[in-house]
Parts: C-alpha cells; structure tokens; sequence
C-alpha cells in the first residue's frame, strides 16, 4: 500500500443531485388544502393536520387554552373513550399526536403505510368529534398546571420565559411563553375546551400534509371522505402589532439561592419569518452562534472553558419572534460571559461576518437542509412549513441556491439590522448573591434584582 | 413486515471490524465508530475519565488543528458529536456522501495520531468545559442527581456500574495527561473499534477507502480486565430504598429492578415488558396512573442496555403536588406486578407500535449506522437489526408472564423517591 498524504483534507466526490420531492397540490371539497409527497424508500407514511388557530389568537386570560385543548384530544370522541382511542391507534402501530403552537395546531400521525386507510379516519374522528369527557378535562388540566410548576423551577425555563416578558411589551402575546399561566388554566372548563374547538378547529386557512408511500388519488380520495363535512374557519384570529419592551439595555437577575451554574439570555425582538432577510439572516446568526464553530462558541467554550455550549437563534414566526443567545455558565464566571456574548454581538452587528464565516455558513446550510431530508416526517414537517408561513411552492427547489447565494454583504447588512447590542435584554437566573455586583459593575443599563415570587 | 437491511463485514489487519450497508436512496452517508471503552473502565480516582477523554478527541490530532474538525465537517453541512456509555464510546459524522472521505481522514487521524496534538492547556479547556456539563446537566438540575442515586442502589460498591458517567468533579480535577496518553493507547486501538458507513456508498469504493485511511493505524495490546468485582447476584435480595426531600417541583418515584444483561436471551422479553408498561399512551402505567387514577402526571419505562453482569430496568412516576409517594409506590408496583396476567391482545399492541418505532429509527441513515455498530461490537452480529423484530414477536404471554413474577418481586426492587422541599443537605 502506497503511504498515504495525510497532511491534507481529501478532495471531495462527484456531488450527487438531489432535489426536494415532488409536492402534489389539492384541494379538497370543503377547501381544505391537501399536499401529498410520495416517497418510496420505506413503507412508512407521515401525516399532519394543520389547522390555524394558535396561541397567538389568544389574550393573556386565555392563554395556554390552543395547548391545553390539544393536549386533551387524547380524551376520547363521540365514539370512543381515550383508553379506547389510543388502543384504536397503538393497535394497528399508529403513533398519534396533537400540539397546540403560536400559528395553530397540529395533529399528526405516522404509521406503516398499509395501516393509513384505518389511520387516517381515527385522527379525523379524534379532531372533528372530541368529546372532552370531565375526567379527561380534569386530567389534562392538572398535567398542565403541574407542567408550569416544572417550568417554574427548571432554571432554563425561568431564564427563557422571564426574557421574553423583557423582549416584548405587555399584551403582544409573545411576551409569555406558549404555556399559559396559572390563572388562565386554572379557570378553565370543559365548555371552554369544547367551545375552542368548535370555533377554531376549521379547514380553512388550514392544510392536510401526507409524505410517504401513498398515492395522490388515494389519498385525495380517502382524505375527502374523512373530512368533506367538516367545514368552516377559525373563530380566532391573531390580531397584534409586536412591540418591544424597551429599546434601552437592561439587565435583570433572577434570585435562585445556591444555585451552582447561571443560565443567562440576552436578545431582543428578531424578525418574522417572510423576511426578505431571511437568508441573509439566517447566514449571520450561523457565524454568531448557530454552530460549533461559531464566534460565541469557539470564544465562550473552547476558548474560555465558561460553558458547555452556547447559541443564538433567531425565532422567525408570521410576527417578528425573539432573537436569542442563550447558554448556562458557572457563577464565577458569569459577569465576564455576558461580557463577551455583548462584545460578540457588537462586533457581528457592526462588522458583519467575515467571507469565510460566510462562505462556511452558506455552505453549512446549504448542505444540511439536504441531510434533514432522510425520513417522512423531515419532509412532512418542511412541507407544512409551506403551508404555515405561505411560502411558495417552489421554495424548498430554489431554498439551496438562495442560500449560497447570500454574499458578505447581504449577511453585515443583516445583522445591522436586525442584531442590536444596544438595545439587548440581559437575563440571568442564578445566585444573586453572587453574581449580582460583578454584574451590576459592567454598566450595562438599568440593573434590576428580582427575588422572585415564591414557587407555592 | 420483514426488514432488510444489507450488511457487509470485513476485519483490516490492523483489527478494525468495519462494517458496510449501502442503500443508495439519499445522498447521505453516516461514519459511525465505536470504542469498547466506557466508565465500566474505569478505575477508582478516575471517574469521569472516559467522558472527558471523549472531549479530548475533538481538540485535534497530528495533521487537524483543534477546531478543525468541526469547521470542516459543518462546512460541507454535516453534522457530528460522540456520547460517552457505561460500556462504550461512539463517534459519528454524518455528511453528504460526496464527503465520505473527509470524515474517514478525520476519523482516522484520531484514532491513529491523537497524542502528538494533546497539550495541557486543551486538557485545562475541556476540565472546564466537563465541569459545566455536569453542572447544567445534572448538579443545577431538579431530579439531577438521580442516575447517581439509583446506580448506588442498584450496584454493589466494587462494580463498575456503580459510578455515573459524569464522575465526581474531584476525580475530572485529577485528570493528567499522564492519563490522556495512557486511556489512548490503553483502549484507542483498532482492535477495540467498529466502524460502520451506512447509506450511499458503492460498497467495494468504500471499503477501499476505508482500508486507505484506516489500516496503517498500529494495532494494540488486547484490552485490559474490567476493573472491580463483577458477579452479581442475579436479584438484588430484598426491596433497597432512597427518600430524598430535595427542591424538585413534583414529587417522583423512580423504581427500578435488576434484569438480565443485553447479552441474555431473555433481553427480548423485558423489551416487551417495557412496551407493555410504558410504550404508548394505551400502555399500562399510563392507562392506570396517568388517565384512570390519576395520581400521576407522567409516567415513563426504560431499560438499560448493559452487558456486565445485570442490566436495569426502569420504570418512573411523576405526582401532582396532592400525591401521596407511599401511593404512589403501591399503584406502580401493582400495574408491574399485573404483568403476571398480561393478556395477548395487550402484547399485540406492544408489538404493533416496537414495529413503526423501530422502523422509524431505521430512516435516518445514522441511527441505522449506530445500531449496526452496536451489534457487531458487542455480539459480532449486526445482522441483529433485521431479527430484532422476529426476537420480540417471538416473546409469548407466558414467558413475559413469567419475567414478571421473577424479576419486579419486593424481593429484587431499587425504590428512589423524591419529596419536594427544602434540601436538607446530605453532601
């Protein structure tokens, strides 16, 4: 064997082609919008329902209620109770499920693609005939209400929530987290419940997404009779301007007595996600911190030790989401690490990444958007994607080319515009105790101290 | 349904099982490896060690600089990490198949030519790195500290098992590069490696490549003894307890019995026990505790994996704030006792569902790479990935019935309860 060249990276291979599958479009009788991706490779099949009525709708006192009510279709229908639902479901291997997000709710569906016609009826039936028994209800309504009291002492959630209520004035509904709060579950009723769905859980605006290996003409067939009676629109609509709390930087600091590690946010409101910055964005946050090798991990992990890891997202919804660097660092530590995330955010604000962060970036996410489309399910959820922002239907065909099409340029006007240090929030929960003076030294803004409320 | 993945498996010299499974059908090819080295390995002091040590590995080696890994797997838009085991250390990168290349000149420098790049300021980095890890993962988390409580109970002082994977932060403080050279030449060998490509690769190209890059690397001396006393009675002889009052927001019991190992042909008969009981929301423990008691908010099922001496199986539930733990107790150990009368109908649905999640793990062309890697390393048989299924439809009610009243007795049972409220600080 000859002595092999170590000392260089290897020239890749010939680039195989790959495109994004093809997406057939339907409509189906009642207007509901049916987009089917055939893909053969295993006899699998990924379903989802997406209807639009969502978080967003609804006021703080209702808030929690799109979840909640998702969370408690497992209940059971006119037909059937939950135990039977989901022995209806498991029995032919279907795994089924609900979520209610910020743009609607969802149901899906995955199953071996000879089970779908049995399938298909049961996640019809479990959407358009919930019956949202009172034990359910009850049920349901405490798993919630306990699952808020986790996320009151989970240190990462508290970070989180209490920055967003720092990002977005009083009222935007993403000033909370999608979760609700404890008044407005605890109120809830099973009328509620069964008066949300009614109203909201409507085709229109809405859309069937079905990938896998299925048949367009069957599948057209069998999803109009399953749902050609069901009609209508949503009753709740999002209707709100998002607002910043503040433009001025702050820093807050949430008390947890002894805590060993503090988990810090700093952001502010980012972008929506039709964009036209999108791309350009997307590259920018990828060199701040959308990768291992970006600006604030290499500087906050490898090379200072501060960290585990670090991050920077940008949450694009149909209203301009949070933009975020969120990470947890040791106490001692941690007024130096806010000192270095600001700094890292100054420079990719004012300078903009480099050519070769940028060439790296688009490259990365070029060629990970056609990893992520191995299973059913990526592609179902890349499709519905189609469906929630209405992008147009050749986005995902030209989605590689835009990408490496963004120039150093494009991405520094970007981040001018849409990363700004010196209107930046800063959260951290931790021991205040201890990290709160070298903190409050930094001088970064209006400092404040919570000793927030008591967990019971 | 009937699986096929195809398999091919070859030795190099040098010892290094590879392992091959094209399927052609998206460009996408994962580079997986397993080391035969875990924290069973480990030697007292030094725990934590493999973890760290699996940090170390993405500081660079002779011909890539630090970082250099990373920069350019996620250029070509891969993705790449390792995880650290009780009985093994994977690696894996998964890029677009053009690059396969690229990740095996990675893959192999490390495995061949770590230490000319390993420095003390890298160690000092990567401690401090660990050490966040341990505190955002476990030490600053509610329940965090469980798996370290439940491994006490269930494992005797002198088994390897009886550590956690994270260690103790002394022992990651006493690390040496001393260490670092001696764990790679120790356990860093061809021999003690499986390497696995799965996806679009031409078979016979990839082999090639393979033995280019991989088989001048010097083979090693075989691996050392497990350290400890590894015996284990096969029960653990009565009912072992842990009540921890710790400020964690729901009270939880974790109960959790010991099983036969991975390696034990009744492994296929607890897999089943934990699809009845915690797969899917028809299951036992969620129907009974969950829906129709409601003395639990969740509830879950997990069996360990493990191939010295017993595995562990686990079952826990969450309470609302209003649940009584000693209830709590009663209710789970009665719905895992039930399973002395499981039904068939019950093991039909365990099965249905096993099947659409195990054919969904096969999607990804990295979960198929990694499962390939596991059976041909601990069992030399990675065609396991096609009759794991026949394994489990094969299971009958009266075996599973039988599982049942031999293991999850009071006689053979680990129960480790928290209570919310102040900490009272026993460290």
């Amino acid at each position: 064997m000859s002595v092999l060249d170590r000392t260089s990276q290897p020239r890749s291979g010939p680039i195989r082609h790959f495109d994004f599958p093809e997406v057939e479009r339907r409509s189906l009788s009642n207007g509901l919008d049916l987009r089917v991706a055939r893909l053969t490779r295993l006899p699998v099949v990924s379903v989802r329902l997406f209807m639009r009525s969502g978080e967003s709708a609804l006021g703080l006192d209702r808030s929690g209620l799109a979840m909640l009510t998702a969370d408690a279709l497992d209940g059971g229908t006119r037909r059937r109770s939950g135990t039977e639902l989901a022995q209806a479901m498991e029995g032919i291997g279907a795994r089924f499920g609900a979520s209610g997000g910020w743009e609607g709710t969802s149901a899906s569906l995955y199953c071996l693609a000879d089970r779908l016609s049995e399938a298909l009826p049961l996640l019809a039936e479990a959407v358009l005939e919930p019956s949202f028994p009172e034990d359910e209800v009850a049920r349901a309504k405490e798993q919630h209400l306990a699952g808020l009291r986790q996320r009151n002492m989970d240190p990462g959630s508290l970070a989180s929530d209490a920055a967003l209520a720092r990002y977005f004035a009083e009222g935007v509904p993403y000033a909370r987290s999608g979760d609700g709060t404890e008044e407005s579950i605890a109120g809830v009723t099973r009328d509620d419940l069964r008066g949300y769905a009614e109203v909201n859980y409507r085709p229109q605006g809405g859309g069937l997404i079905v990938v896998g290996d299925v048949d367009t003409a069957e599948i057209a067939e069998m999803a109009e009779g399953c749902f050609k009676d069901w009609t209508g629109s949503p009753g709740s609509v999002a209707d709100f301007e998002v607002v910043p709390a503040s433009t001025e930087r702050r820093v807050l600091v949430v008390h947890r007595p002894g805590a060993v590690q503090s988990e810090i946010r700093v952001g502010h409101v980012g972008a929506d996600r039709l964009t036209p910055d999108y791309f350009a964005l997307s590259v920018a946050n990828m060199a701040l911190g959308g990768t291992f090798t970006s600006r604030l991990n290499l500087n906050l992990r490898e090379r200072h030790g501060f960290t585990y890891g670090v991050r920077s997202r940008f949450s694009f919804r149909t209203r301009p989401g949070p933009f975020e660097i969120s990470t947890s660092v040791g106490n001692e530590v941690t007024a130096a690490a806010v000192g270095e995330i600001l700094a890292e955010l100054r420079g990719i604000a004012d300078g903009g990444p480099t050519d070769e962060e940028v060439s790296s970036a688009r490259d990365f996410g070029a060629g990970i958007f056609g990893l992520q489309l191995e299973t059913v399910g990526q592609i179902a959820s890349r499709v519905s994607q189609l469906v929630v922002y209405g992008l147009a239907e050749e986005y995902y065909r030209e989605y590689r080319d835009r990408m490496r099409g963004i120039t150093t340029a494009d991405a520094a006007a970007a981040a001018r515009r849409h990363m700004r240090p010196d209107e930046a929030q800063v959260v951290v929960v931790g021991d205040a105790d201890v990290v709160g003076p070298p903190l409050e030294k930094l001088g970064l803004g209006a400092f404040e101290m919570s000793r927030g409320q008591p967990v019971d | 349904m009937s699986l096929d993945v195809p398999i091919e498996r070859h030795r190099l010299d040098n010892g290094l099982r590879v392992v091959l499974s094209p399927d052609r059908t998206v460009p996408v090819v994962a580079v997986n490896l397993w080391y035969g080295v875990g924290s069973r390995n480990e030697v007292p002091g030094k725990t934590g060690f493999a973890h760290l040590f699996e940090h170390m590995m993405f500081q660079g080696s002779a011909h890539v600089p630090k970082n250099r890994h990373f920069e350019l797997i996620e250029k070509v838009g891969g993705t790449l990490n390792a995880t650290t085991w009780f009985d093994r250390t994977n690696y894996f990168d998964n890029v677009p198949s053009h690059e396969l290349e690229l990740a095996l000149w990675l893959e192999s420098d490390r495995m061949g030519w770590m230490l000319p790049a390993m420095d003390q300021e890298k160690l000092d980095n990567q401690r401090d790195v660990v050490k966040n890890e341990k505190r955002q993962r476990y030490d600053n988390q509610p329940y965090g500290d469980w798996g370290e409580r439940l491994q006490k109970l269930m494992y005797p002082e002198d088994h390897p098992y009886r550590h956690t994977v994270i260690g103790s932060m002394e022992d990651i403080d006493a690390a040496t590069l001393q260490d670092v050279e001696g764990f790679f030449r120790t356990f860093y060998v061809p021999n003690n490696a499986v390497l696995t490509v799965a996806g679009d690769i031409d078979p016979e190209g990839a082999l090639d490549a393979v033995a280019r890059y991989f088989g001048d690397i010097t083979s090693g001396a075989p691996i050392p003894a497990l350290p400890g006393k590894l015996e284990l009675e096969p029960k653990l002889g009565t009912t072992v307890r842990d009540h921890v009052v710790a400020e964690v927001p729901l009270p939880r019991l974790i109960m959790a019995f010991r099983t036969p190992p991975f390696s034990s042909d009744e492994f296929s008969v607890s897999e089943v026990c934990h699809a009845l009981l915690g797969m899917g929301s028809a299951s036992r423990l969620h129907r009974s505790l969950v829906r129709e008691r409601r003395i639990a908010k969740s509830v879950m099922s997990y069996q360990f994996p493990l191939l010295t001496g017993a595995s562990m199986f686990l079952t826990w539930a969450t309470g609302y704030p209003r649940t009584d733990l000693a209830e709590l107790e009663v209710a789970l150990a009665e719905e895992i006792e039930g399973l002395r009368g499981a039904e068939q109908g019950e093991v039909d649905r365990a099965i249905a569902l096993a099947e659409t999640d195990f054919v969904h793990a096969l999607e990804h062309a990295a979960s198929r790479a990694d499962q390939l890697s596991m059976f041909e390393l601990y069992f030399d048989e990675p065609d396991r990935v096609n009759t794991m299924l026949d394994r489990l439809r094969a299971v009958t009610v009266d075996q599973i019935r039988s599982f049942a009243e031999e293991h999850f007795g009071p006689d053979n049972r680990a129960v480790l309860a928290y209570e919310p409220g102040a900490a009272r600080g026993d460290e």
